[in-house]
């Protein structure tokens, strides 16, 4: 049961092949099992699962289904302020972030029938790339044991590859859903800025975060969108826009939709393995009938500057306190990090602000009339050794961090919606991943491309073999 | 001054060169609520994209 889809768990539950307490006890029988050396989980909260399972349940005998997601099990980033659960934020301090509001993403898959597993591990703050965390323990990669994550959403890849939850909620402020999903082999979408509200969630940089689904399949993270996105009165910067029913539109045809490979920049430095992944995906794509062509994109090394300047400095004036009161908590690297923004000036701050507009304008402008979705790699390599991403000073750790997400970020300053997916293993077993990037507001666009691809490759169907104790080869 | 703060002020003395060079042409009517507003202009006309 906890090996299969977020649709065909709503489907079976729906049509009562299943119920509710059934897929939630499932569930939390397979974390008790397994997740003691994954650590993909800082809290489960067993007895709220279940009570809200039951109550699902007892409404489905009489009649009543609350939505598309009734009893499907699925747990958050502790990151999400969840009613009830505490939400340490990958801090040493249980409750470091609370607040009078749930997170919307949460009350609407709720809303939506989704019962709550629990809080997933991540890095601490949200600032690392690499899922290793001193206070919950590193989260460990379901594919290969002492491998990470991916981050910051760690728990978030590793609890959903591992089958410890249907889907999951993860933020992404410089690929922090999409690195964790590339490594773990599962899916994630971060949507455009705007898209889906961030009310409720801990901010690292209100310009730069998002909030998408981590999910299995393509099909998945269209459900789950579906109903996460849209406006919200708690997030002044959640678009008005009407959000489609991207679900029904996965079935669309992908004749004709020009995916242009970038020439420069996201193929440099690659391992082989993941350029050859990649590649061969794009071959997929043409036998889909995608018109596939070169293209060359504005400079990325450009947006990480900008980036730069804006997520240090919006993250160090959010987390001050805890920076500058209790900075011994800190893991170095983080700490490191957070520091720097209080050394960025006004001047630079807001000027990066102002580069950002340009820069967006000018991307969109030149990249989309060529093209309608950019392909290219979502990480350099496969998921590193937890003992290499850690090694060294903390100097070297964040410039380590920087090489591994130079994919991903410069979509952050970008605020364009990005879908990475698996398309390959390494010769050790280690997933790879593509992302696909479209045009403000065309998630529609990506999830079809997506969706027509996992209907031809099998890459999201591989599971990671887990032994008893959670470990893996 | 320690080593961190050094390296600190060594990143953000990179990160001000970095814009101060890429904003040496930038439009004076530019500002920041323009990121927004290019996201909705350069949004797909089809409803269901």
């Amino acid at each position: 049961m906890t090996d299969g889809t977020l649709v065909a768990l709503a489907e079976a539950i729906r049509a009562k092949r299943l119920s509710a307490v059934e897929a939630t006890r499932a569930y939390l029988d397979r974390i008790a099992r397994v997740d003691g050396a994954l650590h993909t989980f800082i809290t489960v909260d067993a007895d709220g699962a279940l009570a809200a399972a039951r109550a699902l349940d007892a409404e489905a005998a009489a009649g009543r289904w609350r939505g598309p997601l009734h009893g499907v099990p699925l747990a958050y980033k502790d990151l999400c302020h969840v009613q009830g659960l505490p939400t340490s934020c990958g801090t040493r301090t249980a409750e470091y972030f609370t607040g009078p509001r749930e997170c919307t993403a949460v009350v609407r898959l709720r809303e939506a029938g989704a019962v709550t597993l629990g809080k997933l591990n991540m890095s601490e703050l949200a600032l690392g790339p690499f899922g290793d965390n001193a206070h919950h323990g590193d989260v460990q990669n379901p594919w290969r044991r002492g491998h990470v994550a991916g981050g910051s959403s760690s728990g978030s890849g590793a609890a959903v590859a591992a089958g410890l939850a249907a889907g999951a909620l993860g933020t992404d402020t410089g690929g922090s859903i999409r690195l964790p999903a590339a490594a773990c082999g599962i899916v994630g979408l971060k949507p455009t800025y705007g898209r889906v509200s961030r009310a409720g969630a801990m901010a690292l940089s209100w310009s730069l975060d998002h909030l998408g689904p981590m999910t299995r399949t393509v099909h998945d993270a269209a459900v789950m969108l579906g109903i996460i996105a849209g406006r919200d009165a708690h997030d002044a910067t959640a678009s008005h826009r009407r959000v489609p029913d991207y679900a029904t539109a996965l079935a669309k045809p992908v004749t004709g939709l020009r995916v242009g490979v970038a020439e420069n920049y996201y193929f440099d430095g690659l391992a082989p393995d993941v350029e050859r992944s990649v590649r061969d995906a794009v071959r997929a794509l043409e036998g889909l009938g995608a018109a596939v062509q070169p293209v060359r994109v504005p400079d990325p090394t450009v947006h990480h500057g900008v980036a730069n300047a804006i997520a240090r400095a919006e993250s160090a004036v959010i987390h001050a306190r805890l920076a500058r009161e209790r900075p011994h908590e800190l893991q170095p690297a983080v700490r490191a990090r957070l520091e720097v923004g209080f050394q960025i000036s006004a001047h630079d701050y807001l000027q990066a602000a102002r580069l950002r507009a340009q820069l967006a304008r000018q991307f969109i402008a030149e990249v989309f009339a060529e093209i309608d979705v950019l392909i290219a790699p979502t990480i350099p390599e496969a998921a590193p050794s937890l003992e290499s991403a850690k090694a060294g000073s903390a100097d070297d750790v964040v410039q380590r961090m920087g090489r591994f997400s130079r994919l991903t970020r410069p979509f952050n300053s970008l605020g364009l919606p990005a879908l990475s997916l698996p398309c390959g293993l390494s010769a050790d077993g280690r997933p790879l991943a593509l992302q696909l990037v479209g045009r403000p507001f065309a998630e529609g666009t990506l999830l079809r491309l997506g969706h027509a691809y996992q209907g031809v490759t099998d890459w999201h169907a591989r599971r990671p073999v887990l032994s008893p104790g959670g470990g893996s080869g | 001054m320690s080593t961190p703060e050094r390296r600190q002020l060594a990143e953000a003395a990179g990160l001000a060169a970095v814009i101060e060079r890429l904003g040496a042409a930038i439009a004076l009517a530019e500002e920041p609520s323009g990121f927004a507003a290019a996201l909705d202009a350069g949004a797909p006309d089809a409803f269901d994209d």
